[in-house]
């Protein structure tokens, strides 16, 4: 893994933070994480691919979603909209113009918020993710109205149990084992669905290699 | 790329792979009387959550609470079975 200089902290919105890597001159590029649990088993692949970009010129903004990550917003106040605005508030404080989306798995029901080309790892829907919540919720006995210990507001599971991936300016990728109809395959591990967080630096190359040739065509 | 639709068998080994982190060899091993829950440590309970999903989402079903259960996930074999016919009906 390579280390690269250390990231910037922006703040956006009303109190939420960004962080910044890499130059302001060059593509730049808004990074969407997964939502919920696979965002922190996800973090370190995406650091280490926003630090692999930076270090071949490419600026990458990394917003924490509120209620997630450093956001100091209770989850349970918040509904969709206040994600989906969030990204174009984030855009925004970029300061510098947004050439593209990165998203990964569930971040990718958020990039049609901005207006740009778009690269996505594994996009999946949000009846999927409601289901994965519901589930793990059943099968470890949790509170069913706080899944995996989420308390979610209706304002936000109402309209993501109906978010599909906008189908346009999309370039998809999916790993090997997944047979979905993607523009490339990559060999890697899903770390969004290992418990233990786990690392994948040739997934986070071949990853860093395909987003820098795109994002600089 | 594999350039072959691959049988739900297949998509299943490569499912059980993703989700348990199995490695391929095992993955590939797997049989029609393979037992998994309750025989395959990684097959934990929220193991299950995620199988359940990955399978929705790469086969195209939908599997209701209710249909879950331990006879559904026995085996390897069972669990092609149910996949089976959900996917004819």
């Amino acid at each position: 893994m390579t280390a690269g200089a250390s990231p910037r902290i922006h703040p956006y919105g009303d109190g939420e933070t960004m962080l910044g890597f890499g130059p302001s001159t060059g593509p730049q590029l808004l990074v969407l994480q997964p939502l919920f649990e696979e965002m922190n088993r996800t973090r370190a692949l995406i650091v280490a691919i926003c630090r692999g970009l930076s270090m071949r010129g490419i600026g990458c903004w990394l917003p924490d979603l509120p209620g997630t990550g450093e956001s100091i917003r209770p989850l349970d106040g918040l509904g969709w909209r206040d994600w989906r605005d969030a990204v174009i508030v984030a855009a925004a404080a970029a300061g510098v113009p947004i050439g593209g989306t990165v998203s990964f798995r569930g971040g990718a029901l958020l990039d049609d918020t901005i207006d740009a080309p778009r690269w996505r790892l594994a996009p999946t829907g949000g009846r999927s993710l409601l289901s994965d919540l519901r589930r793990s919720a059943l099968a470890t006995g949790s509170d069913p109205t706080a899944p995996a210990g989420y308390v979610l507001s209706a304002a936000l599971t109402g309209p993501l149990g109906l978010a599909e991936v906008a189908a346009d300016r999309a370039r998809t990728l999916r790993l090997a084992s997944d047979e979905r109809a993607a523009d490339l395959r990559v060999e890697g591990i899903p770390v969004w669905r290992r418990p233990e967080p786990q690392q994948d630096a040739r997934l986070a190359t071949s990853l860093i290699d395909d987003i820098a040739a795109w994002s600089i065509r | 790329m594999t350039g072959a639709i691959a049988t739900i068998e297949d998509q299943l080994r490569a499912i059980l792979r993703d989700v348990l982190g199995i490695d391929a060899a095992r993955a590939a091993a797997l049989d029609e009387t393979t037992p998994l829950f309750g025989a395959m440590p990684e097959l934990d309970s929220m193991a299950v959550a995620g199988l359940l999903t990955e399978i929705e989402d790469r086969l195209h079903i939908l599997i209701d609470d209710d249909e879950v259960d331990g006879e559904m996930l026995e085996s390897f074999g069972s669990l092609t079975a149910f996949v089976r016919t959900k996917r004819d009906a």
